[in-house]
């Protein structure tokens, strides 16, 4: 067992059309943990306008030179990153494909999300 | 003493043959040590004037005079505000180091500026002070401190020496301010305390808090610091706790840093590091605030912590009439460099190697004659691979039918285009077929397209042609300042060789070192001259300039030559002499280029033949 690295799952909110899902999400953690982040990967990569085509997530909170904080608790990352589903950040993309859809075609990226919530039902 | 050499009729005023040689002789009386300062004297030309116009006035600042700089601004604000030093230090950090700005705001909304500054919490206190001032900085619980908030209480009962590394216990047990300490349940428990971020719940476990309370133990303290700075090069450190916005003061970095006199001893290798790191801290608000500056530029060398300040270079349209070359005053890399005598660096090629840099521009070397703009535009043409399509373009053809590119090397102008099979004519682009029986003699050659392609493809050509012809000389003259670290090696057997065939002194084989510094020396400016002639606009200044540069490149190349001649015993005074006058020579050559350019710069009288930002347009493209 390899405590640096974590598999987690992150359930979409209720009354969202993430809801159903449950993304899975790996977490490593580096050396210098807790002074620098972890970093986490959803694998599969997912579909949503911060998360890179190789799955890691973009957030404030995960980058060591903007709000990484140490006292910031696991619990609190994944809160974070449950919250991200649904309030993705425009100012900030990271795949095009979520970005576009979700800035030209509201219906559409709706559609293609809650799709992924039932390719992501719990077994 | 009579100078047989042709320059003397060139201008016989340059300086005084004999004086020069006897000023050798001269030292001979002198201690070591006074002609270690003083042999270059030998080969000063009269001075005119203090600066010469291609110099710039500048100041070099050790890293210690610009913290005195910081410290005056800091000592201003604490004066005008009533903050203490910390404080003011944050806030002038917070506005960029722009005093005025920071005045006109905190007057404004004092708090809104220390809030944003990280210097207070933005919920303030109850009694929110219209105006804060002095007292109330220094007695609130809301001042800045490094320590705890009850590590500040506790100092002003026990009033003994400040310590920021006291035990959780004592601050709790004598913590008595309003709002206790979030994550400490018990007030008085000796276990109760558990580090939010490491979970070390050991008693007497080290505690740091800035004015936030968000306490932590000293060692996750000291890791984040450690990892902020050497990793992330980061001055302003906010506290550990998410969303906490307050920046941690200097005083409350340096505790955490550097242990205090009695504190427990931590092993060497971690005390080693903290102080590297304090170190490294003080540097990088060092090189904020000289970045902040526009008259301020921190010397690119390698480990170099000096700071040039050259006001005059500030602006941006100030570069396009002074070339700002600067020196932060330091030799050698690495500062355990510096400490070898000169000629332990000599040995190893370094020679103590001044640092120059451009104060324009990011070149790190010496770019005179030419202004920073064109220099730079020169480096991009040189390194892209635009000289790569033109060569392309000069020496290939594209198939007719296919636009296959093709290079012809040799054979007649039936051309069969190896991927297509087309045919065609080499030198008019038709179809073979079209030739008829005028085989090897194409018919069309001097039709008016045929005329046209010609002319199309001896342009590209020529403008090939003149570049090459420039870079590479500019190349040339690199390459041999490259190799003079080979030449300062071989120099030095000479000299040592000379000592030992002659009866000449160390201090007499002096000339040969400063003969090779001078070639080296103009060699940077001739490489530069060669970027500058090639964007010139065409002219009679052009051609002023191009004599200019063929009489220091003539008088360098005979140096050289003098240089690289082999040693007979008995030629040895001849050389010596004949090395020192061609010595006086080329840096005279070399001040004439340098001068006449840098006036020209003054005076507007450049042209170029491309767009220079600010400059006029040229008038006819080349």
């Amino acid at each position: 067992m390899n405590l640096m690295e974590w598999e987690v799952g992150i359930p979409g909110k209720a009354k969202t059309p993430w809801e159903g899902g449950l993304y899975k999400l790996t977490m490593s953690f580096p050396e210098d943990y807790p002074s620098k982040p972890p970093k986490c990967k959803f694998a599969p990569p997912l579909f949503h306008p911060n998360v890179y085509p190789s799955g890691t997530v973009c957030l404030s909170i995960l980058d060591e030179e903007k709000s990484w904080k140490p006292a910031i608790t696991i619990k609190q990352i994944l809160l974070g990153i449950q919250d991200l589903l649904d309030n993705p950040n425009v100012n900030d993309p990271a795949q095009s494909d979520a970005y576009t859809m979700f800035k030209n075609d509201k219906a559409a990226y709706e559609r293609r999300v809650k799709q992924q919530a039932r390719e992501n039902i719990p077994k | 003493m009579s100078s047989d050499y042709e320059y003397s009729d060139d201008d016989g005023d340059y300086y005084d043959d004999e004086e020069m040689i006897d000023g050798t002789q001269d030292d001979e009386e002198g201690s070591g040590d006074e002609m270690m300062d003083n042999f270059g004297d030998d080969f000063k030309v009269a001075p005119k004037g203090k600066h010469k116009s291609y110099e710039v006035e500048y100041e070099s600042l050790s890293q210690q005079a610009v913290e005195n700089m910081m410290q005056q601004d800091v000592d201003h604000i604490c004066g005008i505000f009533g903050v203490d030093e910390d404080t003011a230090s944050l806030l002038l950090r917070h506005m960029k180091w722009n005093k005025e700005r920071l005045i006109e705001k905190y007057m404004d909304k004092p708090t809104s500026v220390l809030v944003a500054a990280g210097v207070s919490l933005p919920e303030a206190p109850p009694p929110p002070p219209p105006g804060r001032t002095h007292t109330n900085a220094a007695t609130q619980p809301n001042s800045r401190r490094p320590t705890t908030r009850g590590t500040s209480k506790l100092l002003g009962l026990a009033s003994g020496p400040k310590s920021a590394k006291l035990p959780a216990s004592s601050p709790t047990a004598t913590y008595a301010t309003p709002k206790p300490l979030q994550r400490q349940p018990s007030k008085k428990a000796d276990d109760a305390f558990v580090c939010q971020i490491c979970f070390n719940d050991a008693p007497n476990l080290q505690t740091l808090s800035l004015d936030c309370e968000h306490t932590y133990c000293t060692d996750c303290w000291t890791d984040y610091v450690v990892s902020k700075v050497r990793d992330e090069s980061e001055h302003s450190i906010r506290c550990m706790a998410e969303g906490c916005a307050l920046v941690a003061p200097d005083r409350f970095i340096r505790e955490i840093l550097l242990p205090e006199p009695g504190a427990p001893i931590l092993d060497s290798k971690k005390g080693e590091q903290n102080a590297k790191t304090w170190i490294r801290f003080q540097e990088l608000l060092v090189r904020y605030f000289v970045a902040c500056y526009h008259s301020l530029k921190f010397c690119p060398y390698p480990s170099c912590t000096n700071t040039v300040s050259c006001p005059s270079a500030a602006s941006k349209s100030s570069l396009t009439t002074i070339v700002p070359t600067v020196s932060c005053g330091a030799r050698g890399i690495g500062s355990e460099i510096q400490d070898l005598t000169q000629s332990q660096q000599f040995g190893l090629g370094l020679h103590g190697k001044e640092h120059i840099f451009c104060f324009g521009c990011p070149i790190e070397s010496d770019h005179r004659p030419v202004i920073c703009n064109v220099a730079k535009m020169w480096l991009k043409k040189c390194r892209d691979d635009s000289e790569t399509a033109n060569w392309i373009k000069s020496n290939t053809k594209e198939c007719p039918t296919c636009q296959s590119t093709i290079e012809k090397n040799g054979g007649c102008n039936h051309m069969t285009c190896k991927k297509c099979k087309h045919e065609f004519c080499w030198v008019c682009m038709g179809p073979w077929s079209e030739h008829g029986t005028a085989w090897y003699s194409c018919n069309r050659y001097d039709e008016k397209t045929g005329v046209e392609a010609r002319d199309a493809q001896s342009k590209s050509r020529a403008s090939l042609e003149r570049y090459l012809h420039y870079y590479n000389r500019w190349a040339n003259h690199e390459q041999s300042a490259k190799l003079s670290v080979d030449l300062y090696a071989k120099t030095e057997k000479k000299m040592e060789e000379m000592q030992i065939t002659s009866a000449l002194t160390w201090i007499e084989v002096q000339f040969m070192k400063k003969a090779v510094e001078e070639v080296e020396k103009c060699r940077t400016t001739l490489k530069w001259t060669y970027c500058m002639a090639y964007y010139l606009g065409r002219g009679n200044e052009k051609e002023l300039f191009e004599d200019n540069q063929r009489d220091l490149e003539k008088a360098v190349e005979d140096l050289s030559e003098l240089l690289e001649s082999p040693i007979e015993p008995e030629n040895i005074p001849t050389l010596r002499q004949g090395v020192t006058n061609k010595t006086v020579y080329v840096q005279k050559r070399n001040e004439i280029v340098l001068e006449d350019t840098a006036k020209g710069f003054l005076e507007g009288r450049w042209r170029w033949n491309v767009k220079v930002e600010g400059f006029d347009d040229p008038e006819e493209q080349l």
